[in-house]
């Protein structure tokens, strides 16, 4: 009966992928050092919403990508401009990642092999 | 640097992977798909499917099926049964678009060869409300869902059939569109549905057991406590999509549509018994 749904190696691999969230949250967040100016900001803010645009068109955007552009903005106005230019680079990053998971994914879908 | 984050998250593949074969056959994916779920679970009866994440756990199982003695989607039954009824401004209603009545969930989705796209049953019924004149319906909430609901439950019982037309190629386009999303990995977690609903199924996901690819879509609408309302499987696409932090699509977007019917047809042979509740 146990057995059924108990296999103990597998939480480990949905783990996996939020491990790997995380890491890339934190490497792409200590990049914000340095003092930015808002012209600095706005260069990278338009970047990033560049790179977001380019994601979504082929259905590749990330869930908060829109969020953090949105929040950084505010961030900027603010007068908050290192967490801004963090939060930029952060959905800039994002947007290029999804732009080349989804463009590695088109027509190289793979079907797993437990299922050939 | 980001090149090196990206090549290690594909590189995290979770399962031995094969390349994907270049012209989809819906029949021995059906067969394929429905025989993984019989072998590994060969304790449940292939029916059981249709239940869900119940299917898979009897201690959730007996508390559904407390619930289920008093259905909250009860009200949005009546409701849909009450604008079923209710005749367009032009005196015409949905019995004119559907003169074989309300148990017919089990037609759709389905291929429609002039329109050239998958036509789901929330797109059947807002087509025929532009052919009298009315307004469609927001895609969200009432009156579709209630609508929705008491088509479902006049249809219980009916076994889902989606068929893929040999004669139109386009059809099998779509249906290998919905194959593709359904593998495609997204997100900043980076996972396809195969993913979590076929080798993980069965699996604890914070406080949910993962349910089966197969048997998902024969209980829309589903009233879930934790929407407080019932809703679409477009609207559950939607959450799943948001699950591994992808950003989701529209609701009966050609994208969704396709993916239902992919979805759908690998569910054939078992019976609707929407509207269900989940939590
Ligand atoms: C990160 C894991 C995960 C991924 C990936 C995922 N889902 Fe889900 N899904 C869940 C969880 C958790 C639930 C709620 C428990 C259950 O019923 O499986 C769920 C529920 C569902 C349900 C409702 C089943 C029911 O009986 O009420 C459907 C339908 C569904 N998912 C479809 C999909 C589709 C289609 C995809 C791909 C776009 C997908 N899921 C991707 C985790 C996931």
């Amino acid at each position: 009966m146990k057995g059924r749904y108990a296999a103990a190696a597998q939480p480990r691999r949905l783990a996996t992928g939020s491990l790997l969230a995380v890491a890339l949250f934190s490497m792409v967040l200590p990049a914000g050092a340095g003092k930015a100016d808002r012209a600095e900001f706005d260069r990278l803010h338009a970047e990033a919403e560049q790179a977001r645009k380019k994601a979504d068109s082929i259905g590749g955007q990330w869930r908060d990508t829109a969020k953090f552009l949105k929040q950084a903005k505010a961030a900027a106005d603010a007068g908050e401009l290192d967490k801004a230019m963090k939060l930029a680079r952060r959905a800039k990053d994002e947007g290029e990642l999804g732009y080349r998971q989804a463009s590695s994914q088109k027509g190289n879908v793979q079907i797993p092999s437990y299922l050939k | 640097m980001t090149g090196k984050i990206l090549a290690g998250v594909l590189g995290a593949a979770c399962f031995a992977l094969a390349p994907a074969m270049l012209h989809a056959d819906p029949q021995s994916d059906l067969e394929v798909y429905q025989r993984f779920f019989k072998e590994k679970y060969p304790d449940i009866p292939f029916t059981q499917f249709a239940d869900g994440a119940y299917a898979l756990n009897e201690q959730m199982r007996e508390n559904w099926e407390a619930i289920e003695e008093f259905p909250p989607y009860g009200p949005f039954v009546d409701s849909g049964e009450r604008l079923w009824a209710a005749p367009f401004a032009n005196g015409k209603g949905y019995a004119d678009c559907f003169p074989d009545g309300p148990a017919m969930q089990h037609k759709f989705p389905r291929w429609d060869k002039e329109q050239g796209q998958v036509v789901t049953l929330s797109l059947a019924l807002n087509q025929c409300r532009e052919t009298h004149g009315e307004k469609p319906m927001k895609y969200k909430g009432s009156p579709l869902v209630d609508l929705l609901s008491y088509i479902a439950y006049q249809s219980r019982g009916k076994k889902i059939n989606v068929v893929v037309p040999k004669d139109d190629p386009r059809a099998m386009a779509a249906y290998q569109k919905g194959k593709d999303f359904y593998f495609t990995r997204r997100g900043q977690l980076n996972f396809s549905c195969a993913h979590c609903h076929f080798k993980n199924s069965g699996m604890s996901l914070r406080t949910d057991i993962l349910s089966t690819a197969v048997g998902q879509t024969t209980g829309w609408p589903v009233y879930r406590s934790k929407w407080g309302t019932a809703g679409t499987l477009h609207r559950r696409y939607t959450g799943c999509n948001k699950q591994v932090r992808a950003k989701p699509f529209k609701r009966e977007s050609e994208q969704y549509r396709n993916l239902e019917y992919f979805h759908t047809h690998m569910s054939n042979g078992l019976a609707l018994n929407g509207p269900a509740a989940r939590k």
